[in-house]
């Protein structure tokens, strides 16, 4: 019964996270990857994606302290790390890129850096969800298994 | 065919029998997490996966074993080199079909997949659905190719009766274009090296250079109209080699050609000073004129140029090549000499047409130089011996691996009749997708020199869709500079040629520019401009060497460089070129070639900047 309605609670955890638009389709896919096999995948490839995205975003406030604005390379960032965004199903970050690079191509300077601010809140926002996300979610085999062990016990 | 003869030629995998599951796919993207994602979806797939976040090591592991892979999925934009010269090299050069990816839709794009020879285009985020299906690519490729050889053999067997009817019928272009992409270098193996008894897959003919020489010293003495393959594979009277294979290699060749020409009239376009016709006149006119109008201003009258077909080209690259410099991510600058004047060109030699390379931005200067060289005549004039070939080395170092050997052609044509005309038949071609550059090694090798004067470089040329209409005799001169005909056969691979034209040519052009392009000496002049205009002079002989050094240096600048190997004398002084050149008309050999021609360019540090007048020319508007 417990693990019922932990089970229960991780589903509505990950279903909100659906339905705010924070994940899309493409998380999905992600964890259709996850099995025996690759027991940790999604938690793993959005590690990667983490760390990775840090660097880029790094680059980018680099690039935005450069006045004036290289507005190609700027886009040529953004295109790099909205494609790592999309490929994890990260729908709102996905969104703020699109907003950053419209701003790009309209060469508009505002536009970039309140973009670029929304592009990294989305960001944070999603890696605290998902962190949580992970901690309770039953892909984590060991974790589950820890988490049963110790409702049993 | 049966199914299980197409799944038995797959691969040496244990799996062959449950094709597609096992299928040896090789994922290159430097994106970590897209990276993964590919990599979790294909094990899914059931595939067996490789995966590289460079380019470099991807083609290196290609390299190494044809046979390993049977798909390649590659990302589009990548830092150490764009994802569409990953793609022309290895389809020129292993014939494997390659998927692009990208997170990027847009449509021209997605063409610029297809005219370079991809077999498929995904979007990020790629789904499993989409990769369940590749496996089609594979088989593709593998069916075409059977019918091919069997046809081949009875060709081989018809040998007599055929030239008649593919000279006749246009069938093998229109064979070649039905099997634009799944062409298969078929079961004759004509020096390949890379045979691997254990594999079930047909070994690959490796078009070396001296192959490739063969090839485009035949189309040329066609001329490009009746450049058949059956008539090709008789003039190169190669055993072994079928005419499947030489008309893969044609298609190739005039896709490569194509490319180019569509290039330098990208650039020509972008420089806003001429359009792309009047380019390609020019360049086919006269080298001179053209470099003169590539200059950027296109103030050469063309009358001048038409005197020049090559230095026209040279012209035409030159401008196109700066601005494809900055513009073109793909160096590699494909002239569009037109086709007229290339024919007329390369009636009168194998006119080393320098290809000049869109050097990237970086190697722009060096490609200049090498553009240079393809004003023979200016080498001797200028022979100051100095920097010879500094700007040859440049070359290298840009994505040189692009060098169009291809122009071997021209220097087995008329080497040295081109040689002479070299200041006027010297087309630089320029590779403007340095995908050609870095053209397989057997590719580069080959191409280099031979670029038929009509075949449209289609390696690694980029170029815009235009195609220079006489393209094919004048490809010629414009693919592979045949600097060498400049008669700087000095023992460097087109060094020698390049700096006395590269610096001559600069400041020569600027004199000559007034001046029509004479042979031989107007030619040098012309050369000289055409050198400015001429990003990757393409030391075609040096096919090797430049491929060598394409390859090494990946990354947009490949584009342009195109280098031409001068003409056949150049080749063959390549080819036996000690010097850093490694004359083999294997991979490896090309690659040595080009890092030895790298060094040899760099030494003399010859600043194709202001050094050579450069500036004054397109190729300072060029390089930015």
């Amino acid at each position: 019964m417990e693990q019922n309605h932990i089970k229960k609670q991780i589903n509505s955890a990950r279903n909100s996270l659906f339905q705010q638009g924070y994940l899309d389709e493409q998380f999905i896919q992600l964890e259709d990857l996850q099995d025996d096999a690759n027991p940790n995948f999604v938690e793993e490839i959005v590690t990667l994606f983490y760390s990775d995205s840090t660097r880029l975003i790094r680059n980018i406030e680099t690039a935005l302290d450069n006045y004036p604005l290289n507005f190609c390379k700027l886009d040529d960032y953004m295109h790099q790390f909205k494609g790592s965004s999309s490929s994890i199903g990260a729908k709102k970050v996905k969104e703020e890129c699109s907003q950053f690079q419209e701003c790009c191509k309209a060469r508009n300077t505002q536009g970039c850096i309140a973009a670029f601010r929304q592009v990294k809140h989305e960001h944070a926002t999603l890696k605290r969800k998902l962190e949580t996300y992970f901690q309770v979610s039953p892909s984590n085999s060991l974790y589950n298994t820890h988490i049963i062990s110790r409702q049993g016990a | 065919m049966t199914v299980e003869e197409i799944r038995g030629s797959v691969g040496v995998s244990n799996e062959i029998d449950r094709f597609p599951i096992g299928m040896r796919v090789l994922a290159v993207d430097d994106d970590p997490t897209c990276l993964k994602l590919l990599d979790g979806l294909l094990r899914k797939c059931q595939y067996q996966v490789t995966t590289t976040n460079q380019a470099i090591t991807a083609l290196k592991m290609l390299r190494e074993n044809r046979n390993r892979f049977d798909l390649v999925i590659s990302d589009v934009h990548m830092p150490d080199m764009d994802g569409f010269k990953l793609l022309e090299l290895v389809g020129l050069e292993m014939d494997l079909p390659v998927i692009m990816l990208s997170g990027n839709s847009d449509p021209k794009l997605v063409m610029k997949g297809i005219t370079h020879g991809a077999c498929d285009y995904l979007v990020k985020p790629v789904r499993l659905e989409e990769l369940r299906n590749i496996w089609q690519h594979v088989i593709r490729r593998k069916v075409e190719s059977k019918s091919q050889s069997k046809s081949n053999n009875q060709d081989k067997t018809n040998n007599g009766g055929e030239g008649g009817q593919e000279a006749g019928s246009g069938d093998p272009n229109g064979k070649l274009n039905r099997k634009r992409k799944d062409e298969d270098e078929d079961v004759e193996d004509n020096g390949n090296e890379d045979d691997d008894p254990s594999s079930q897959k047909k070994p690959r003919v490796v078009w070396s250079i001296d192959l490739h020489r063969k090839f485009v010293a035949a189309v040329n003495q066609l001329g490009i109209e009746k450049a058949v393959p059956k008539r090709i594979l008789d003039l190169m009277n190669v055993e072994g080699l079928t005419r499947e294979n030489v008309a893969s290699h044609l298609q190739k060749y005039r896709l490569y050609l194509k490319r180019i020409s569509q290039q330098a009239n990208m650039v020509v376009a972008f420089g806003g000073s001429k359009d792309a016709s009047s380019y390609m006149r020019m360049s086919s006119l006269d080298g001179l004129g053209d470099f003169r109008t590539l200059s950027g201003s296109g103030r050469l009258p063309n009358a001048a140029l038409s005197s020049y077909s090559p230095s026209g080209m040279l012209g035409r690259l030159n401008s196109a090549t700066g601005v494809t410099l900055h513009s073109l991510t793909s160096p590699s600058m494909i002239q569009p000499t037109h086709p007229q004047n290339l024919t007329n060109s390369i009636g009168s030699l194998t006119k080393f047409q320098p290809v000049v390379l869109p050097t990237p931005p970086n190697h722009q200067n060096t490609n200049l130089f090498q553009g240079i060289p393809s004003s023979f005549d200016l080498g001797h004039l200028h022979q100051n011996g100095n920097k010879p070939n500094t700007q040859i080395p440049d070359f290298n170092p840009i994505d040189e691996s692009r060098i169009f050997t291809g122009p071997s052609s021209f220097a087995t044509l008329g080497s040295q009749s081109s040689l002479k005309m070299a200041s006027s038949e010297s087309f630089n071609l320029v590779s403007s997708s340095s995908s050609f550059l870095d053209v397989p090694p057997p590719m580069g090798e080959n191409f280099h020199d031979q670029l038929p004067p009509n075949s449209s470089m289609k390696y690694g040329y980029s170029a815009a869709t235009n195609t220079i209409p006489g393209f094919g005799s004048n490809i010629n001169s414009t693919a592979s500079v045949p600097l060498e005909a400049q008669g700087q056969r000095h023992g460097q691979y087109g060094k020698p040629s390049y700096s006395p034209y590269s610096s001559n040519a600069f400041s020569t052009l600027a004199a000559a520019a007034a001046a029509p392009p004479v042979n031989g000496g107007g030619l040098g002049g012309a050369v000289s401009q055409a050198n400015d205009g001429i990003c990757g002079v393409y030391n075609r002989s040096n096919g090797n060497g430049a491929t060598a050094m394409q390859r090494s240096r990946e990354t947009e600048r490949s584009s342009t460089e195109l280098k031409m190997g001068s003409g056949e004398e150049y080749l063959l002084e390549q080819t036996k070129l000690p010097s850093g050149f490694v004359a083999n008309n294997g991979y490896d050999s090309l690659d040595d070639l080009m890092n030895g021609m790298m060094k040899r360019e760099q030494d003399p540090t010859i600043m194709m900047d202001g050094e050579f007048g450069f500036d004054p020319y397109s190729f300072g508007s060029c390089i930015q």
